[in-house]
């Protein structure tokens, strides 16, 4: 918290006023109907329902195939907010070091992440294309017999390789603009204080960009669960069959493409549960370690 | 010629109303590519042909979100006039009762006659309701066909197979030539639902769906449809059956570099294989097995239908009919299956495509609709089951543990049928 | 200041190529024939096709109206990116400028009330946004493209950590100046946060210039195409049946990447570290 601040009765309201206008009208509205249907079996035209009280919830909780999705999810996770996040910062370090060349390298960074959705995802998939994917005839040179759609493990690896290439520069960007925000006088003075750079970086600098640190964390958890079931869904070339697929995924096939309405808002539901909750431990635990002063 | 007249007769009724300003409406579909850029010019010759009405084709994505939409705006009133939906989701839409006009019912209201017989056989049933009344007006079909690599056959002395018993006896000197025997790609079209059409044998109770969603079964443990993956799986294993996953083209790539004899595709894969295969190709129908009794039946179609959907003014109605009419015209369904490769719907179009010599140049355009042509059984109408495109899901995931050794053909059977059914039985209680 | 190193250009080089060589490789595989990319897959090299492909892709008139040009789609896509771009750090400034800088009861409380709309995507809730635009009169108009877009906390839970590491020094600099809460923002707090603002600025630009359900759903006018349908209608063809147009898709991408790019280029001098402000 600020140790001062302003204090006025009507102005804060005054500012959150159009963002929480939005909000509410296109978000919490929208989503109350949506937590509303998780109660009923409909039909997706509105023409009957009978309201089923939590056995959506159950259906899904205690399938098991649910719960290995729910596993792979994890383990998804983890994994592409680990190197997305670990990727971008390097990079985005070694760029503010560089001065010469310096604004070639963040333009080509940069740039990647405007490749558009659908043509990132065929690239991605053609890269790793059974019959004639560089990347597997490169594997198939170190032995790796590399079978992406039919192999659980191959398909995994793929997804979670095109999954983090597409997110690194949005962390670039980020950590960047952090790093460019870190006044000069702080940096002279660090290089005074300790000669060796990975322990300046350690000491001065990182806790420095904690703040934009923590934001990325949170927003790669949530980019890897929620905004890489495209990716999945060019993967996994539309049909899941006994490949990994993410929560999200499963509400999508279940409730866009399956018009199962009640079950996919149940399922929503816990996975907002459960990663409201996840956030709040972040909050609580990591955010008391993020120093903003 | 007599349709040439009728179009005609058409063109003057509209022609004396035309002192009004045209009645616009709207066609929401989920094709791109060709097939899109060939809906648009489907539109333009409506437009031209009549001045009555004013048809603007809309893209919507793909099947899935077509459909989306369509359940959306239809829940906020801004339905278009037309829809399309993709087969398996049609017991979506026909279950929902109150949200579309029956095609037959609509083309009757405007004053025609609707004739199901014009239809050709394979289409007929599976948009249609209990009685054999169209709900859908079928528009983009297709039929799981045998694609032939006649290089691999000449080289290993061999004929192409009518049946997987023919099949079974030339396997090993197919892959003695070097070729692995057969490939397909989707084996939950192809040789589930299809299975249980060329096999004459009830896919579930209900009459497969058709009579009623309370307590619809699923008949996936039929002993022949496990006798049939159970071969699957052998042949797999011997070699004489290459699985390279549930995507469409992994599969059908292994057919155009020339390293597989045969492979079960779609009866509109022809125009682009004849682009990317490196060798000489013809066509058949889907084998099917001589030992069950009664096989040999037509199969069930694939692609999408037209739906009108409800709500619309009377004069709108009686522009979708109009349209209708006019896409089941033989020249419209002519240029429609020539253009995209879909089968023909109606005799008149395929006979009209015959008389031509279409099928002299291109052979393999005509085996779809032949196939479709042959005898129908009681099992090969078509299904009607809810939630289906989860159900496929769970076929294919179970599928690909087959093939990956995570599960025996017994066990995944009876996954798909527990999940299958509790499915369905969740489908039930939408209706409310 | 720091010398710069080789294995800085090293780590630089790998870097770039592993995120860059897919898109050399989009735009080298853009000039060869679409039953050639089919059939062989992503080419290193150019081919031959360059130039009448990208003559095709930006005249081509698509659609049944005929009117859905390359620049017709390029309009439209722009003015989603830049609309949502230019809302959001609007919105999200203002909402953060609150809830950091303000004593009141509910900051905490808006703060998670905006922080929430993180965990519910879009797709999930699709259906009732439809019903709750159709009530608003929004279907089809430019402001329903993009004001529900901006429901979404990002931006402002990214200004939130901005403005919570500006020291404190500067704000009571300013109170004692007798600034009040407009000029200091203003005055202060914007120049400040030039670099966050270009940051933010390019992710939602992209963000906006990507969207492709939202606006399908929500617009039945062929007039609303953006360039993101139209790479999506070119890649879904009936499978097996045809090949998709492989080489426009890629060119189309290709062409898509150049405004993002560009306005990267502009705001590059943002980035430039700020000698102008050279101590906080």
């Amino acid at each position: 918290m600020k140790r001062v601040q302003f204090s006025s009765p009507t102005l804060p309201y005054l500012f959150l006023l159009p963002q929480l206008a939005v909000i509410f009208i296109f978000f919490y509205w929208p989503s109350a109907q949506a937590i509303q249907s998780s109660f009923y079996l409909e039909d997706p035209f509105g023409f009957g329902s009978s309201f089923v009280g939590l056995s959506n919830y159950t259906d899904a909780i205690f399938n098991p195939e649910y719960l290995k999705i729910a596993r792979f999810t994890v383990i998804f996770t983890v994994l592409v907010t680990f190197f997305s996040l670990s990727l971008g910062l390097l990079l985005a370090v070694k760029a503010d070091a560089v001065i010469r060349g310096n604004s070639t390298y963040k333009t080509l960074l940069i740039s990647v992440y405007a490749i558009a959705p659908p043509v990132a995802g065929l690239i991605g998939m053609m890269f790793f294309d059974q019959h004639i994917g560089p990347f597997v005839t490169m594997a198939a040179t170190f032995g790796w017999d590399m079978k992406v759609g039919i192999n659980y493990f191959d398909t995994a690896f793929a997804m979670v390789v095109v999954a983090v290439w597409k997110q690194v520069p949005y962390n670039f960007i980020f950590f960047l603009s952090g790093l460019q925000g870190v006044p000069v006088s702080v940096r002279e003075a660090a290089a005074i204080d300790c000669r060796s750079g990975i322990r300046r970086f350690w000491t001065v600098i990182l806790p420095l960009l904690a703040p934009t640190a923590f934001f990325l964390l949170i927003i790669n958890i949530t980019y890897a669960l929620f905004d890489t079931f495209g990716i999945i869904d060019v993967m996994v070339k539309d049909k899941a069959a006994n490949n990994p697929i993410t929560l999200v995924y499963k509400v999508y096939m279940d409730g866009f493409r399956g018009n199962d309405i009640g079950g996919s808002s149940a399922q929503s539901v816990i996975l907002m549960l459960v990663v409201f909750v996840l956030t709040i431990i972040q909050f609580r635990f990591i955010e008391r370690r993020v120093h903003y002063n | 010629m007599l349709k040439k007249i009728s179009l005609a007769a058409m063109a003057v009724g509209f022609s004396a109303t035309s002192s009004f300003a045209a009645t616009n409406i709207t066609w929401w579909h989920g094709m791109g590519g060709r097939n899109g850029e060939v809906i648009n010019e489907v539109a333009q010759k409506f437009n031209a042909a009549q001045s009555a009405c004013s048809l603007t084709p809309v893209s919507k994505g793909t099947y899935e979100e077509a459909l989306a939409a369509g359940i959306a705006a239809f829940r906020s009133s801004e339905q278009p006039n037309i829809l399309q939906v993709f087969d398996a989701g049609a017991a979506t839409i026909i279950n929902a009762k109150g949200a579309v006009i029956p095609a037959e019912d609509l083309i009757n209201q405007a004053g025609y006659t609707f004739n199901r017989d014009d239809f050709i056989d394979g289409v007929r049933y599976f948009y249609a309701d209990a009685d054999g009344k169209f709900v859908g007006m079928p528009f983009n079909s297709s039929a799981p066909i045998m694609y032939i690599n006649d290089e691999a056959l000449k080289k290993a002395g061999v004929e192409a197979p009518k049946t997987w018993e023919e099949f079974e006896a030339i396997a090993p000197k197919l892959k003695e030539a070097g070729f692995v025997p057969l490939v397909q790609s989707q084996l939950t079209w192809e040789f589930t639902e299809n299975f249980f059409s060329r096999n004459n044998i009830q896919f579930a109770s209900n009459n497969n769906g058709y009579d009623s969603v309370v307590d619809t079964k699923l008949n996936v443990t039929d002993p022949n449809l496990i006798m049939m993956f159970d071969k699957l799986k052998a042949w797999a294993d011997e070699g004489y059956f290459g699985y390279y996953g549930a995507g469409w083209s992994d599969n059908q790539k292994v057919f155009e570099e020339n390293k597989a004899a045969l492979w079960i595709g779609s009866s509109g894969s022809f125009g682009g294989l004849s682009k990317t295969a490196q060798m000489p190709f013809s066509a058949t129908f889907l084998p099917y097995w001589n030992s069950i009794e009664g096989a040999g039946t037509n199969s069930f179609i694939g692609g999408a239908a037209l739906f009108a959907m409800s709500g619309k003014p009377a004069e709108e109605n009686k522009c979708v009919a109009d349209f209708f009419q006019f896409l089941t015209s033989p020249e419209i369904q002519k240029f429609y299956h020539q253009a995209t490769g879909y089968v023909a719907i109606t005799k008149a179009a395929y006979e009209l495509a015959k008389k031509e010599g279409y099928y002299e140049e291109k052979p393999a355009a005509e085996v779809g609709i032949k196939q479709l042509l042959l005898k129908g059984g009681e099992w090969s109408k078509g299904y009607r089951l809810g939630f289906y495109p989860q159900i496929r899901e769970i076929m294919e995931r179970e599928y690909g543990r087959i093939f990956s050794g995570e599960t025996t053909v017994k066990d995944a059977f009876d996954t798909i049928e527990k999940e299958g059914n509790d499915l369905l039985a969740r489908f039930a209680k939408t209706a409310g | 200041m720091h010398k710069t190193k080789l294995s800085d250009h090293l780590v630089l080089i790998a870097g770039a190529l592993f995120l860059i060589l897919p898109v050399v490789v989009a735009f080298t595989t853009s000039t060869h024939e679409a039953a050639e990319i089919h059939r062989s897959g992503l080419m290193l090299s150019p081919g031959g096709h360059f130039v009448d492909t990208y003559e095709k892709v930006l005249t081509k008139q698509g659609g049944f109206t005929g009117q859905v040009t390359g620049a017709r789609m390029l309009m439209n896509s722009l003015i989603l990116g830049i609309g949502f771009a230019i809302g959001k750090i609007v919105l999200s400034m203002l909402a953060a400028y609150a809830i950091v800088y303000f004593r009141f009861r509910f900051a905490t409380l808006a703060f998670w009330v905006i922080f929430t709309t993180l965990l519910l995507p879009l797709e999930v809730r699709i259906m009732p946004s439809f019903e709750v635009m159709t009530r608003l009169g929004l279907l089809n108009t430019y402001s329903g493209l993009i004001v529900p877009l901006l429901a979404s906390a990002t931006g402002t839970f990214y200004f939130r950590q901005f403005f919570k590491s500006v020291p404190d020094e500067l704000l009571e600099a300013a109170r004692i100046d007798g600034a009040g809460p407009f000029k200091f923002f203003i005055d202060v707090l914007v120049p400040l946060s030039k670099t966050m603002i270009a940051a933010i600025f390019i992710i939602m630009f992209v963000y906006g210039w990507n969207q492709y359900l939202w606006p399908m759903l929500m617009t039945s006018d062929e007039h609303f195409f953006t360039l993101m349908r139209g790479i999506k209608q070119i890649l879904q063809v009936w499978i097996g049946s045809q090949i998709p147009e492989y080489n426009e898709a890629f060119a189309l991408a290709v062409l898509a990447m150049l405004p993002p790019v560009l306005i990267v280029v502009v705001f590059q001098s943002w980035f430039i570290k700020g000698l102008t402000e050279s101590d906080k």
